[in-house]
Parts: C-alpha cells; structure tokens; sequence
C-alpha cells in the first residue's frame, strides 16, 4: 500500500484515524521471512520499566518467557537479517507484514500517507506517518495496532494504571481546572513535584520518592530542589493538565496540581520531553500513566515520570527559584554540596494520553504555543500552527533597547513544512484563478487574517508595511457590524494562520519541475567491502515503489569510483548501458537524454541494474573516489529540470574536482601546536565545492549525502553542498553493513516519502518596526531578501534572526509572514503562507514570562553551530555560558521581587536554560575531544534541525529498560525518563538512551543475564556483538523494549543509530559523556554549573 | 598507344621513372624541365619475385642490402656495395657462395627479392602472428536510413573479419563513446565530451590504462612484446570472433545521436575528439603493431578539435574560394589538429582511414593529412547505401582475388649512389628525418630523410620519389664516374597475415652527358610518368604555395619542354615536329589543366583533397587515366575500340565507354537509346543489338571490380542529364561556336575552353619563339 500513498502529498489529515500500524515491516526484503527478521529489529517493545527504583515489580514478571523462536526465525542462520548489507527492513509497503507478535489488528493503509504502513517493525515509526501514537504501541512485531487501539492502549497498559483508559480525553481543555481535578491520586506524589514551593520533584516517578528530599540515589533524578517559585507549582499543573487534556482520562495521574491554578491554566505548560507530535498520544499518555501508577506498585510500569521542573510556566510570570539551599545568604555560594541536586529543575516529561489541544489565538490575541516537544494539537484560529513557525519570545519587545536589557534574542524558528499533528487540519488550499493571491501593493505581503479592511470593504490595510489598498472587485465583501468581513470565516486566507495558494503563472518562470530523483552511489573499492554499496542499492531498490506514481517521477542513476558511470535506462534498450565519465576534472553528462527517465519506464532496469551494481564492481581494485565530479556530473544531467540528488558516499573525495585531502592527520599536529587555528578544520577545505553547490541551487539541484564509512571523509568540506542546496548529510560511521543498512534504508525512504517541495523560494516579511536580520539553515541566498530552497521538506527547520528598525506600539500586534513558493512533488506550484501575530510589550517582565524555552534554546543551539567553525571553541563555549547569565542576570535584577541575593532566581519559563545550556556545553559540538567528522556533522546536523528536537540532541532522554513493565495488556509504552547523571545509572540496569538520531543501550555490569537473554538473546554482557541489530524474541519484555524503541522512532522520525555500551569499555565512556549532568572532563555537573552561574550573576550584581 | 603495347610497364620492380637515362649534372638536369622523379609501388605483387626465408645481408658502411649488381669475390668471399663501393665479407654462412651457387638475390634478373624476417631469429617459432587490428570509429550523427545502411555494412564487414582480428569500436556524436566490449555485465561505455581536446595521456588515463606504466619505448615501435600483455586489450578489444555477437547486438540497439539538434543547426559531431580517442585507445593497447582506425563518418565535424564548420546552417562548409580567400575560419586549425593526430598515428605505426559519405562535405580535405600520412584508405560517396561505399567497404575486409592486401606499418628506405639526391616523396607516408648524405638540400612532399614511414600501404601504393643530381659536375671526371647509377629501395612492412617481410628494389639507370647527345636522354622519357609526376607535383604545389598558379606554371615547363626537345625552326610555328617520345605529353598537359586537380573550382575541397590523395596514391597508369579519361566506342561497325577523347566521338549509333577513374560513364548515342527504349534488345532477333549493349557494362563491371575505391557507375543517353559526365571529359572541339560545322548525331559542347587544336597552335607558335 505503500506505494500507492503519495507521501508528500496529502497531510496527514488522513491519519487521523487510526494510526496505522507502523510495525510493519520494513525489511527489504520483500519476502515475508525476511520482513520477519526485520520486525523484529525494529518493534521490540519492552516494557517500560520504571526508572527509579530499580527493581519495580513488573521487571519481574515478564522475566519468564524465554526467546522466542520468533526472533530468531527472522534470523535464520546467523546473520540472516541481511544477506546484503543490511537491508532494511522490507519495504512496509510490502503488504505481507506478518506480524509477528502481537496481534495487530489489521493496519490501516491509509494511514499515513506517504508513509508506508507497514512498517517494518523498525523504522515504523520515523516514517511512517507519523501514525497515531497508538499504532505505535503496538507495533510489536509489525503489526499494527489500529488506532483505536492505541488510545486504549494507553489505558490498558497500565491495566493497571486506573486513569488511563478510556481516557482519551478528548477534552483537553486548556483549562486548569481540570486538571486539577482530574487525578488526584496519583499524582499526588506529583504535586510535589511542581516546582513550586513544593518540591520539585520527581515524585511523581518513583511513587514514592517523590521528593527533593530524598535523595534518592537511585531515584529518578527528580526533582530540582529548587523550588520553582510559584510557578511552579503551578506548572505543574500545567503538565498536568496538558496531558489532562485528557483529563478525563488522565485525570488520575493529574493531580493535584497545588495550587497551580493560575497557571494551570495555560496549557502550556507541558514538559518538553515527550516529545513527537505525532506519535503523541500515545507515548504521552504512557508517562503519564506511568506516574499515576506509582501509587501502585505493582501497577504499571509506568512510574510516574519524575517530573522535574517543570516546563514554563504559565503565563503569570512564573520564576524558579533555587532556594538558599544553594547560597549562602552571603554571595559566594559556598559549594554546590549546599544544593539538593534531586531540586534541581529537571525537564519534567509531560504525562499525557492525549494531546493538548492548543488554538492558536484566543480572544483575539495570540495564545502561547505549547513546549514544541510535548503533544497537542492545533487548531488554527489566526495564526499559524507553532510547528510551522514560532518566536523565541511571544511577545515583541517594543524597542530594541528592551530587547537588548532582556539579553534574549529574537528570532523566528521556521518550518513551513512541518508535519502536522494526525488530527489536525490540513492547511487549505485557495486558489484564486489567474489573477493569484490578493497582495499588497507596497510590500507584496499576502492576504492573511490581519489585513484589516475599511470602507465597507472597498480599501485594506496591510498589517505588515501599514498601506492601505484598494480591495480588487472581485474580492469585495462588505463588512459585517464587527468589522470584519463578512466572508470572512469561510475564506481560509481571512481566518487562518497558514493557508496554501495555488500560484498562477506570474509565479513560474518555468512549467513545474517534474519529480527528479536520481541516486548516485560510490562503488569504490572500500564501499563495495564494507556492503556500503550494497546496502545502498538494496536501500535505492525497496524505495522505489515509494516514489510518487505518474510520468511526472523521473530517475536517473549513476555509480562512480575514480570514474562516474551513467546508465541509460532507456527501455527500448534490452539491459542497462553503461556510460562512463572518465574527465573528472572536467566533467559533463553523457546523455542529454535517457539518462534520467520516467520512473514507469525504467522499473525493470533500475530494479536489475541496482541487484547487479555490488557483483559488478565486486572485483573493482579502484580505491579512489571522484565524489565531486560524480555530483557535478550528475548535477549536468539533472540540470534542465532539478531535482533530488540523493548521493552514497563512503570514502573521502581523492580525485577530481573537488578532491579533498585528508587534512585531519594535519589538523591534530596543528592541535597540539597549539589550538589557534583548530577550528578550521570545521571549515570547507577549499572553495570549490561551494560555488558548485551555488550553482547547484541555482538550477534547484538539492542534495543528500548518505555518508557510509570508517574514515575521515571531511565532512566538513562534503556538508557544504546539502547545507547550500535544501539538502542534509547523513552520516553513519563507522559504517556497519550489519546493523546500518535498515537505517539507511528508513532514512532513505523517509527522505523521499516525507512531505516535501521543490525549487521553492522563502521570505519573511515583518510588521513595521521589525526586520529580518539574517537566514540561517540550509538554502542558498542570492539576494537578501529570499532564500533559494532547491528542496524543502517537513524535516528542515531555519532560523530567521530579526531586529528592530523602529520602534513598536505598546498593545500592538507584531506580524510575521513567511511565504513559501514551491512545487509539489506532483508538479503543483504553491504558496504556503503562514502568519504569526504577536502582541508587543514594553514590560521585561512580560518578555520573560513570555519567552519559549524550546525556541530560544534552538536559537542558542544554532547560533553556538554556526559560530563552532569560525571561532576558537573557548569563546563558542564562552559566549553560550555569558548568553544564559546575562539573560538570568537580567532577569534577576530587573524582575525578580524576591530579594535575597543569596538565592538563584531563575524565569520559569527559563528555568531549564542552565540546564540545557551545560548540556549544549558537553555536546559533541562544543567538545574538543572529538573527531573533527563528528563535530562537523553535528553542527551540520543542528543547521537545520527543528525545535522539537533541539533539546533532545543535547539532552537526550534515557529509559531505563532492564525492568519494562510485562504486564498483560499493557501496551504502552514509554517508561520514565531518568535524568542524565551516573547516579541513576546501576550496575544491574539496561539503559537506553536517545538524542534524536542516536541510541544508546548500556548494560551495568552485572545485568541479570535472564533480563539480557529476553532482550538480546545472549546471556552475558561480553557476548554482546560489536554490532547490533535490534530483534524481538517472543518473550514480553522484548515486546515491550521493541515498542518502546518504536514509539521512540516514530516521535523523531528517525530510525534511530543503535550503539550497545559497555562499562568499562569505550562504548562505555561514551554512553557516560552523554550523562550531562556529571561532572567530566568537559564540563562541570550541574550543581557545579547553577553555582557558578549564581556566583556570576552575583559579581554582576554587585 | 603506349600502355596497349606494354602491359607491365613496371615490370617486377614495380618502379617507373621520368628520365630512364640521367643526366649527369644539375644544370643538365634543369635543363630537362620535367625533374627526375621514380614511381614504386612498394609492395606490388609479381609471380617472379623470390621470397627468402632469410634476413638480407647488408652493406656494413651505408646498410644497403645485397643485392644482383654488387660485384662479386668468389674466392674471397668478399662483395662490393654497388652504392658507396665498401668491400663487405660474407658472413660463414654464405660459404658455400659460388659462381654456380648463388643466393637467389644475386641473380640478374631478381632485381627484387623478398624476405621474410624474423624478430628473434634463433627461435623462428616465437615470431607472434599479429593478428590486424580495426578500431571502428562511426559516427551516429545521420538519418536513421543512413545508420541502418552503416550498420549492416559493419556487420558485414565483422563478419569477414579473420577471427583473430581484434576488434574495437567508438561511436560518436555530440560525445566520443569507447565501447568496452570486452565487459560482460552490461553493455559499458567510456564517454568523452566533444567540445574539448584530449591528450593521448588523458585518453590512456580516463580509459584506466594509464597507470600500468607499460609505455613503449619511445620512438619506433618494436612490434609487440609478448603477445598482449595489457588488459587495455582485453577490455577494448577483442578477437572478432569473440565479440562479433556483441558488437552485433550493440550495434542493433545503437541510435542515433540523442542530443537534440536545434532546428537550422548541423548535428553536433565530434569526429576529432572520437578519432583522437581511437587513437589514443590503440596507443595504448598496442603501440608499434599494425592496426586501423576505420572511420565511418557522415557529415562535417562542428564540435570540438577537427571542427571544420559551425553548427549554424546558414553558414555553409568552406570552399575552395573561402580557402583562396583565407575565408575559412576554422580550416587551418582543423588542419593543424589532424596534423598532430597524424603525427601521433605514424609514432604508433596505426593507420586512419576514412569512409565519408554524405551529400555535403565533411572535411576530407583536412583530415587529409592524417589519412595520408598513416597510408589509410580513403573512399568518400553520397551515402552508405550507395554503391560506391558499400561496395569499397567490403573490399576492404573481403579475402580472395580483389583483396586489397592490407599491410601494415611499412617503412620504406632508399639507397641511391653517391650523386644522386632526394629532395623527397609524394604519396602516403611520412617523412622519418632521417638524414644522409643523399637527402637534397631542396625538399618537396616528404622530404629530409632517406626513409619513410608508411602505417598502412597495400598492393597498389604508389610513392613518388624526387630527385635531384648532385650539383659537383667538376667532380665527376669523366671515366672515374660509373656509368651506371643505383637506386635500392627497402620496404619492410607486416603482412595481412602478421609476417614481417621486407622487399629489397635494386634498380639501376645509365648516366648519360646530355649535353654531348640528347637523343640518349630523349629515348629514356617516359611521357605517361611525366605527365602523372607533373600533375602530383602540381597539386603538391597548389596545396603548399600560396598564390600559385598552375595552369601557367604548366604551360611555361610544356613550352619549355618544346622548346629544348622540339624540332623547328626558330619562329616557325608550322615547321614543330616532335619525338614520338614526347608526343603524347602536350595532350597530357591540355587535359591535366582542364582536369579536377588544377580546376579545382568546379568541386568542393574535399573532393579536390579526395581526388588528390588518390592521384598520389596510384599506379601510373591508373594515375594517367584520372588525368585523361579513356574512351571506348562501341558500335555495330566495329570491334570495341578506343576513341578520341573528344566531342567527336559521340555518335548517334555508338556507345561510348569511359573511364575517368572516379567514374565509369557509359554513354549512349541517341539511336541506341532510343532502340533500346524500345526494347529491342530483347527481340531475339536483335540480339547483336543486347550484345551491343550488354559489352560496355561487363567491360564496365571488369574495371569496377579491380578498382579501388569502386567508380561511380553512370549510365546515360546522349542529351541526357547525365550525359554532362562525359560531356565534361572530352576536348571541346565542337561548341555552340562551331556548331554549324559538325557532322549530324554529334554533339556541341556548350563552353568557351579552348580545345586541344587551339592549344596546340598556341603551343607551337610559343614553344618556337626565340
């Protein structure tokens, strides 16, 4: 069914229903053995386990079951799952999804459109739709649990968790209230939890422990001792609530929400972590479930999240305070010994079963988005949905000079073509004939809900530059007695934040592009043994039938090594004809023609060309490869139309235009020179490859490299043409034919299938008084005002950084418009507008009650990515740390009303920046320990990354999953997150943990070799194979820790890189880098970090 | 007439000269006006000429070889270079050397001899066969028609391949394409673009065949070491037996070329770049062993090296007034690019040869340098679907009678006595500077050297050798001097068969004091070579000289020549008499400059170049036959006879039979067509009348099959259209001026060119002037 579905195509409105089983299966293969195998990868579920206390009951429930055959049956022989190179997973689309544990109802095709269904069990998730949450769940062995299933999921799971079930509450009601109501049990322990006053604490998890107090080595990190000023509590609430959005059903775990009231009543607050849009309900509800568990033991796994701080607080301007604990009354504060690490704030995931429903103006004024990590659905009253566009601050500061007190940065985080939450909307199409758009004279701004319209209708005044036009005649409407027009609510551009316009021909200097993809894949010799090449044209061959259907998809393919060889797909022809480039220095196209063709033409060849290319070049002695002359050939040949260049790549570019030279043996002499100029090996090596990349964009070539390898590659010179180009770099090293190829093969297949446009150009236009400073993310500019996007889709997100030109009217509304002129993968051309108006403010304390942490951390996050390469990293790492003291300091001086110096005043909304910000400090980025590839591709990465999933690639979230709960019926889901510190990492736990893009599995070293042999099939810690490939066996726990991997990778649309760790191992040291908040060699813990930070802003004080 | 009488002027030397007797000085010599000058056909064929199986011995001061005028020690066992008079000792294995027992080259009337060589002589087994190689270079830029008619002609011509050859092939258009065919998974293509020129180091690189670090030793090629050692051979080429299914398969799904062509512009073609990366294809995989490259070309090169026009229709390819003009803007640089193809050619011994046909030009006449540098073949025709291609390219390939014997990479080395000079050659080969004391201070054609390379010679090449005598007349006291002059020449080559045979020329000429008795000197001329040595040296001069002005330059050597031989009395236009050895000169001379070589206006450049190349390349007599036609008359009257070649031979009632070389024109007087319109030749009753007209076409067919390339054929009735391919040929001794005067069913010639009689007049009035 796959195929069929177009996946850019319809929103995913369509998946409302029920979330399509994402489980199928994905293995490439298509035939059903092999799609077993893959299942099993991907779905294992395990049940949650519960953080905190190590030992929860349910661990110990599921222990008994014994492999199942089921894994292994995938794997037949050893290494069954890939023959070649690691297959992914088959091809959901493939129909036959055996399902093999679970039942799963049966998978709903339509699910997710472009996605294929079936998942694989593995990557179901990324990709697929984002199918409801529920599916997710369910997705044990593939098979899909209807999306009904799903919300009842929730509930079942936690069989045990009383709240849950029927709970979908599909109320949300933003209001506090309920909240408040709705769980009193369970949560009680929460109500600790809120920041306020009351113990932060994670309570909530641990059932039991629930408060700072304890300290509770093992717990859960809850709870940050500090207690969040009155927001706290409230903020809590708020999470509460949010999840409480589905109170009813929720409700349980709600709690108590102290006296939250106030805030409650903004939905906002969710805790960050949850995370996936989409997916969202049902992970949601399983935390959450999870904590109202606690009470019962044996209930759910599901304990209580801790809930650390919590997320912002609601509107009142909410501040955290670390208490005393911390200072000394006196200034210094004497050591971090007198902060209580377990108050410390704490992201608190947000328990919810449901999504939030979040409109986005409310009583005429704009409504603060939710944390863009948590679940909620939009409903688009005025502005646009938060996923498409958000400021770091929701409200404007009037003035620049208010801006700069504040020390916050303005800016817009952009992503046009965000997917949406399964139930909402989709954004409407308007077409308005051949005339196009109603625009602004002046500006050119579009038609949106804030142009106002006057004199009975006949003149409107644009809310951006403040002109006033004459309405055209055939747009006319008069006004209706509240001004508005009359038509106003039946014509999307008049009431909604993001419509789309069919552009007419004034917006087309050519007939649409034509859907072009054409794949380029390194046969060089180290590609073709380590079964790059194969895992690559085994990746190319499954997603075939997920390209769009129709004459307008053309392919074309290339495969080079010191040369580039064409083939000529032509179908008259009886094979594939090879045509080899060999000038690579000088490089041209082979064929005007038949080299890229209609895809319906080329099925048979493409399919037996991509079998043969591994055996063909299986005797190949060529070590060299001319990577830039393959993308500019392959760019000539793609030339007259554009489109996706979607390169493998697995060695460093040696010959040809372009060649790069493996500076990096160079770069660590330099380093310890002396680190003057170590950052330069972040830079692109030369100018070559970035003037390619500009021409690239200028004839709307967008390009993704797929980069497979064990070696230094230079990505920083490589990362030059996707970031110029739309495109992104994917990066697997060291390249495992094993373990990598089903990730390949997802993220391949996401790469196609997910929403996207090409040869689009974007503009922000600002209201008067406001500008756009500067772009940044992946495009390319030639002028200042635009940016070129070859390609754009749902995944890529850009910063748009703004600045006072003027000032702004205290009580007016601040507009934002982003057009995005692109052509969809069916070759229609359109305008997607969305607008966001925000109130402005001459109060600081408003900014920081109204700042977005998500956002501005994304905002920070980026800046510090673009900064790495061209400043030496002591003063990256400088100005990230001043960038958060300053905006503390000033938020201490001029807002604070507490008056002790020796407290720690931290905005609530703002609360967590220490936290995030240390965690940015420990991130590969910002250390200098590591390979000049990896941080090259991390900064890359960041470029254009959304906000949602900022914060994890900094702070990931781990799960403990040695003790998932097994209980029958359980479904859902996700455990309770574990802070990132070593105290809450034991020697007999399993741990799982993820950024985003990476996973880690560490093992103590003395897991229960049982547990080990449920999960993985080996029963001792050193038996564990260097690489892993995730299998279900048919025993509970592995369901569960299937399920929860999956649910995982469908809240990032990311197949997920998984790494077993080791203690004691290097594997090892790295999963201990990741755990931010101890002290190491890059950084202080966090108690350490509050208290240089308090000490900061004290010296500053005085 | 003179080659009635003498079927075998050349006899086995194969070698004819302008002079028979030499003058002794330079004066005398310039005296002479026409120079003196050698014909040989190097390897011709002939029942008397021994092959040895041995290597010939050579002359250890000037290495010419042994050969029947070196006077002889039988005791001594000692032998005299006939040519710088060094006393050589037989070697032991010339011992049993007698009066009685002679080596076959020391018999008088073996004045060549043939031997077969071997490269390693103590193991004759070892010697490779080199199987011939042929890199097919075909352009797809044509009408699908022409492709498919290109096509089978070169499976046709695989076919006939032996199945050792080894084959290669690149097609080209906008861009080169180098088929690996020796790569089994799929059909695999090498591409170069078009628009740039390529080294012979980028090609061996971008073909992968670069690094082995297998580079031949600069210089001459050896041969081959050890078979094929380099992969370049397996993948690029194959034995024909091999790929003959693949190339017939590729050549099955081979288009024409996809890169559009804007309406009004010419195809894109890269002939340059496609031939540079044949050759540099063969550069690599064997250097220094024979091998072809043969070109299928249909239109003009526009892309790239070689381009000769542009891509733009409304710009027409050059002509000969565009190059009178210097208005040819891309021919000197083409002609420079295939200079230096040519130079790369020769270095590895390969050959280039070109099959042109379209109805345009395509640049023949710059390519001409390197077809005729390497010796290659050139055929060029209206389309591959006509005769004239079609059956030329098979002939190249077919075994048995008409072969054409293809050798490859000859050299050619010429031993002369002590006063005779060389100033050079005309015909297909390349000069190898090596110099000597018998290379002339003056060069014309290929000159500065004693030996010549030829990569492609076959049966019927034709070289001219121009001489000069040493100017030291003091020198040579009378009675010191022999009396007799030697010339050698040596030609080693490969056969068809991969043999390596050298063929040993010794011929000898009298020294004749010309100013004591030119009766001597005028007895040794021999006016068919003369004549063909002038016409060679006259489009040699027009190629090379600006400004020059044949068909003067013509007359002033024929009035000279009249002058210094003729009978008169001195301004007594009436009392010229001249020697039956001349007589046949001045005709010679009147249809020369009315002929395609010096009027070159009535043709496009590449057919000039065409017709050139041909001239230089054949036999005297065939050479003698393009300068003036034949013509045969067939009538009821009488037996076939030949006519004159003149307007006065048409007649009602004859068929006329002619042979220009370039065409066969048969002719048929009104009468006879108008009978045979009616068909009478099919009435048994008629049946003289069929055989009437059935004698002229076998006749026809005798001269097509021996020649190459073929002739067009023409077969027209008087006042017909193509009645003008006659028409063209004959002495316009009846115009529209002279109408009234001729005899009914003649015919008039409509032009204002003098015919023979008036230039005879002109002739004698001039040639007694004092």
């Amino acid at each position: 069914m796959a195929a069929p579905v177009p996946p850019g195509a319809p929103r995913p409105g369509a998946n409302s229903q029920p979330p399509p089983p994402r489980n199928v299966n994905p293995n490439y293969q298509t035939n059903p053995n092999s799609l077993a195998d893959n299942m099993q990868n991907l779905n294992l579920n395990r049940p949650v386990s519960m953080p905190n206390s190590g030992p929860r009951p349910s661990p110990f429930g599921q222990q008994p079951p014994f492999p199942q055959s089921g894994g292994s049956a995938g794997f037949p022989g050893a290494l069954p799952p890939m023959a070649r190179p690691g297959p992914p997973p088959g091809m959901m689309g493939r129909p036959a999804v055996p399902p093999t544990g679970p039942p799963q109802s049966a998978l709903p095709a339509n699910v997710p459109p472009g996605r294929p269904l079936g998942q694989p069990s593995g990557h179901s998730s990324p990709f697929g739709s984002r199918p409801p949450p529920g599916s997710l769940s369910s997705s044990t062995g593939g098979a899909v649990l209807p999306s009904s299933a799903f919300p009842s999921s929730g509930a079942p799971s936690g069989g045990v968790a009383p709240p849950m079930p029927g709970a979908r509450p599909n109320v949300f009601m933003s209001s506090p209230p309920l909240t408040g109501p709705a769980a009193p049990l369970s949560r009680a322990p929460a109500g600790p939890l809120s920041n306020g006053p009351p113990a932060i604490v994670s309570g909530a998890l641990p059932g039991a422990s629930q408060f700072p107090l304890a300290p509770s080595a093992s717990q859960p990190p809850v709870g940050p001792p500090l207690t969040m000023m009155s927001a706290r509590a409230p903020a809590q609430a708020p999470t509460m609530r949010s999840v409480l959005g589905s109170p009813a059903v929720t409700s349980p775990p709600v709690q108590p929400m102290p006296s939250a009231s106030p805030f409650s009543a903004v939905p906002q607050a969710r805790p960050p972590p949850p995370g996936s849009p989409y997916g969202p309900q049902t992970w949601p509800m399983q935390p959450q479930q999870g904590a109202q568990a606690p009470p019962i033991p044996g209930s759910t796994q599901a304990q209580p999240p801790r809930m650390f701080g919590m997320p912002q607080p609601p509107t009142n301007q909410a501040m955290t305070t670390i208490p005393p604990a911390i200072g000394q009354p006196g200034a210094p504060l004497s050591g971090p010994s007198k902060i209580d690490p377990n108050q410390i704030p704490r992201p608190i995931p947000i328990p919810s079963s449901s999504p939030i429903v979040y409109e986005t103006r409310q009583g005429n004024s704009a409504n603060p988005p939710p944390p863009a990590t948590s679940d909620y659905v939009v409903r688009d009253t005025g502005n646009c949905s938060p996923r498409y566009m958000r400021c770091t601050i929701n409200q404007i500061p009037c003035t620049a000079d208010l801006l700069t007190t504040s020390s916050m940065q303005l800016a817009l985080l952009v992503q046009p073509m965000a997917l949406p939450h399964p139930s909402e909307d989709p954004i409407q199409v308007v077409d308005f004939g051949e005339s196009g758009p109603v625009r602004c004279s002046r500006c050119k701004g579009y038609i949106n809900p804030f142009m106002k319209f006057i004199d009975q209708g006949r003149k409107f005044i644009c809310n951006l530059c403040g002109f006033t036009d004459e309405t055209p005649r055939d747009y006319h409407c008069n006004l209706g007695p509240d001004g508005r027009r009359r038509d106003a609510d039946e014509r999307p551009e008049l009431c909604r934040g993001a419509v789309e316009f069919v552009a007419s021909k004034e917006y087309m200097v050519r007939d649409p592009m034509p859907a072009v993809y054409f794949f380029l894949i390194d046969v060089s010799m180290n590609a073709i043994q380590t079964g790059a090449t194969a895992a690559a044209c085994s990746a190319i061959n499954q997603v075939i039938s997920d390209l769009p259907e129709g004459p307008r998809t053309l392919v074309g393919i290339a495969t080079f090594d010191s040369t580039i060889h064409f083939y000529n797909l032509k179908r008259a022809l009886q094979q594939p004809l090879m045509l080899i480039v060999p000038d690579i220095q000088d490089v041209y196209t082979p064929l005007e023609t038949d080299v890229i063709v209609q895809l319906s033409e080329c099925r048979q060849h493409l399919e037996l060309l991509l079998e043969n290319i591994p055996t063909m070049f299986q005797s190949s002695t060529t070590a060299e490869s001319c990577f830039g002359a393959a993308i500019k050939a392959s760019y000539l040949a793609m030339k007259s139309t554009g489109g996706k260049l979607l390169v493998f790549q697995s060695v460093m570019p040696s010959v040809g235009i372009g060649a790069l030279s493996s500076r990096e043996a160079e770069g660590r002499t330099n380093i310890s020179a002396g680190e003057k100029e170590a950052h330069k090996l972040l830079l692109p090596a030369d100018k070559i490859l970035k003037t390619m990349a500009i021409e690239f964009a200028e004839y709307q070539v967008c390009v993704d490299v797929f980069v497979t390898t064990q070696t230094y590659v230079d990505i920083a010179s490589i990362s030059v043409i996707p970031r110029t180009t739309g495109g992104q770099v994917y990066y697997y090293y060291p390249f495992s034919a094993v373990s990598d190829s089903a990730k390949l093969y997802n993220d391949l297949r996401w790469n196609i299938t997910r929403p996207q446009g090409f040869e689009a150009v974007m503009r922000v236009r600002c209201s008067q008084g406001i500008q756009v400073q500067d772009y940044s993310g992946n495009f390319c500019k030639r002028i200042p005002t635009d940016i070129d996007l070859p390609g754009i889709d749902c995944d890529k997100c850009i910063l748009v950084t703004l600045k006072h030109d003027d000032k702004l009217q205290d009580g007016s509304e601040c507009a934002f418009q982003c057009a995005l002129l692109y052509t969809t993968v069916y070759g229609q051309r359109r305008i997607r507008v969305t607008n966001l108006s925000l109130p402005c403010t001459n109060m600081l304390s408003n900014l920081f009650r109204s700042a977005d942490l998500d956002t501005q951390f994304a905002c920070l996050l980026k800046r510090a990515a673009i900064e790495i390469p061209t400043s030496p990293l002591v003063q990256v790492r400088e100005q990230v740390t001043n960038l958060c003291i300053n905006i503390l300091f000033s938020y201490r001086k001029f807002c604070a009303t507490v008056s002790s110096s020796g407290q720690l005043i931290l905005p609530e909304a703002l609360k967590l920046l220490p936290l995030y910000t240390l965690a940015l400090m420990k991130s590969t980025g910002l250390r200098n320990d590591g390979r000049i590839d990896d941080r090259s591709f991390w900064f890359n990465y960041v470029s254009s990354l959304s906000t949602p999933l900022a914060v994890p690639l900094v702070y990931p979230r781990m799960f403990a999953i040695h003790n998932l709960s097994t209980k029958e019926g359980d479904e859902s889901v996700l455990p309770p997150i574990i802070p990132l510190s070593s105290e809450h990492v034991s020697d007999d736990g399993i741990y799982f943990l993820e950024n985003g893009e990476d996973a880690l599995i560490y093992f103590g070293s003395s897991v229960d070799s049982s547990i080990l042999q449920q999960l993985f099939g080996f029963t001792s810690v050193d038996e564990a194979p260097a690489q892993f490939v995730i299998q279900q066996y048919d025993n509970p726990l592995s369901k569960k820790f299937n399920d929860v991997v999956n649910v995982v990778r469908r809240q990032r649309c990311s197949y997920l890189r998984l790494t077993l760790c080791k203690k004691g191992d290097p594997s090892g040291m790295l999963f201990f880098s990741c755990m931010v908040e101890d002290k190491n060699a890059s950084g202080p813990s966090y108690v350490e970090f509050l208290v240089h930070i308090h000490r900061q802003i004290q010296m500053k004080m005085s | 007439m003179s080659e009635m009488a003498n079927t075998d002027p050349e006899g086995i030397d194969a070698v004819r000269m302008t002079w028979n007797v030499w003058p002794r000085t330079k004066v005398e010599a310039s005296k002479c006006v026409i120079p003196l000058a050698a014909t040989i056909a190097p390897i011709r064929p002939h029942p008397d000429i021994p092959t040895l199986p041995y290597a010939p011995l050579r002359c250890r001061m000037c290495s010419a070889a042994l050969n029947a005028f070196a006077r002889v020690d039988f005791v001594a066992k000692i032998w005299i270079c006939p040519f710088c008079y060094q006393r050589n000792h037989f070697p032991p294995h010339y011992a049993m050397i007698s009066e009685t027992n002679l080596p076959c080259e020391l018999y008088p009337q073996y004045t060549t001899v043939q031997y077969t060589l071997q490269l390693d002589p103590n193991n004759p087994s070892s010697a490779p066969q080199l199987p011939p190689v042929f890199v097919f270079v075909l352009d797809t830029c044509m009408i699908e028609e022409e492709l498919e008619f290109v096509k089978s002609a070169m499976k046709q011509a695989i076919g006939l391949l032996p199945e050792n050859a080894l084959v290669g092939f690149v097609s080209f258009g906008t861009q080169a394409h180098v088929h690996e065919l020796g790569f089994s998974d799929m059909s695999k293509v090498y591409v170069f673009r078009g628009n740039k020129e390529i080294t012979r180091e980028q090609v061996l690189e971008q073909l992968g065949l670069g690094a082995a670090g297998r580079r031949p030793t600069a210089g001459y090629p050896k041969g081959l070491q050890n078979g094929f050692t380099n992969s370049g051979v397996n993948r690029f080429l194959l034995p024909a037996s091999d790929c003959e299914f693949t190339l017939n398969s590729l050549l099955d799904e081979l288009q024409t070329d996809q890169w559009p062509v804007p309406a009004g512009h010419r195809a894109s073609r890269c002939t340059g770049v496609a031939l540079s990366v044949a050759a540099g294809l063969l550069g690599a995989c064997l250097p220094g062993t024979g091998a072809r490259i043969v070109a299928l070309v249909g239109g003009p090169c526009t892309e790239g090296p070689g381009t000769i026009v542009s891509k733009d229709l409304s710009e027409p390819v050059r002509s000969h007034k565009d190059l009178d003009k210097d208005a040819a803007p891309y021919f000197k640089k083409a002609v420079k690019f295939y200079d230096s193809l040519a130079k790369q050619l020769v270095s590895q011994g390969h050959v280039l040869d070109l099959f042109a046909s379209a109805l345009d030009q395509v640049g023949v006449a710059e390519m001409k340098v390197a077809v005729e540098r390497t010796g290659g073949l050139v055929v060029l025709a209206e389309s591959f679907g006509h005769s004239v291609f079609k059956d030329s390219f098979k002939r190249v390939f077919k075994d048995g009678e008409q072969t054409l014997g293809l050798c490859f990479n000859g050299t050619l080395e010429i031993n002369c006595s002590k006063d005779v000079k060389i100033q050079g050659v005309i015909g297909p080969c390349t000069s190898l500077e090596k110099k000597g004391p018998n290379v002339a201070d003056t060069v014309i054609g290929e000159g500065n050297t004693t030996a010549w390379k030829m990569c492609g010679l076959d049966k019927s090449t034709c070289l001219t050798v121009l001489f000069d005598v040493s100017s030291t007349d003091k020198s040579n006291a009378p009675g010191v001097a022999n009396p007799q002059l030697y010339l050698q020449f040596l030609t080693s080559y490969q056969d068809p068969e991969g043999k390596t045979m050298l063929r040993v020329t010794t011929v000898t000429r009298q020294w004749v004091d010309s100013a004591v008795s030119s009766e001597e000197l005028i007895q040794g001329f021999d006016q068919e070579t003369a004549a063909v040595v002038m016409a060679r040296i006259t489009s040699l001069k027009m190629e090379m000289e600006e400004g020059f002005d044949a068909t003067r330059w013509l007359d002033r050597n024929l009035i000279r020549l009249c002058s210094k031989f003729g009978n008169y009395r001195k301004d007594d236009p009436s009392s010229f008499t001249l020697n039956p050895c001349f007589s046949l000169f001045p005709q010679f001379m009147f249809n020369l400059r009315r002929s395609q070589f010096v009027q070159v206006f009535n043709n496009s450049p590449d057919e000039t170049a065409y017709f050139r190349m041909l001239l230089n390349r054949e036999n005297i007599t065939n050479a003698a036959v393009m300068i003036q036609p034949s013509l045969i008359s067939y009538s009821f009257n009488s037996l076939p006879q030949p006519a004159l070649l003149d307007v006065a031979s048409i007649s009602a009632d004859r068929i006329l039979l002619l042979d220009s070389y370039f065409s066969i024109v048969i002719f048929h007087g009104m009468t006879i067509a108008q009978w045979r319109n009616m068909g009478y030749q099919n009435q048994p009753e008629h049946q003289a009348f069929a055989q009437l007209l059935q004698a002229p076409q076998d006749d026809a067919q005798m001269i097509i099959r021996e020649r190459f390339p073929v002739p067009r054929l023409v077969v027209c009735d008087q006042h017909g259209s193509q009645a003008r391919f006659l028409l063209a040929k004959l002495n316009p001794s009846a115009t529209y001026n002279n109408a009234n005067e001729m005899a009914a069913g003649s015919d008039v010639i409509f032009t204002d060119d003098v015919s023979l009689q008036v230039f005879f007049e002109h002739l004698q009035r001039l040639a007694v002037q004092s």
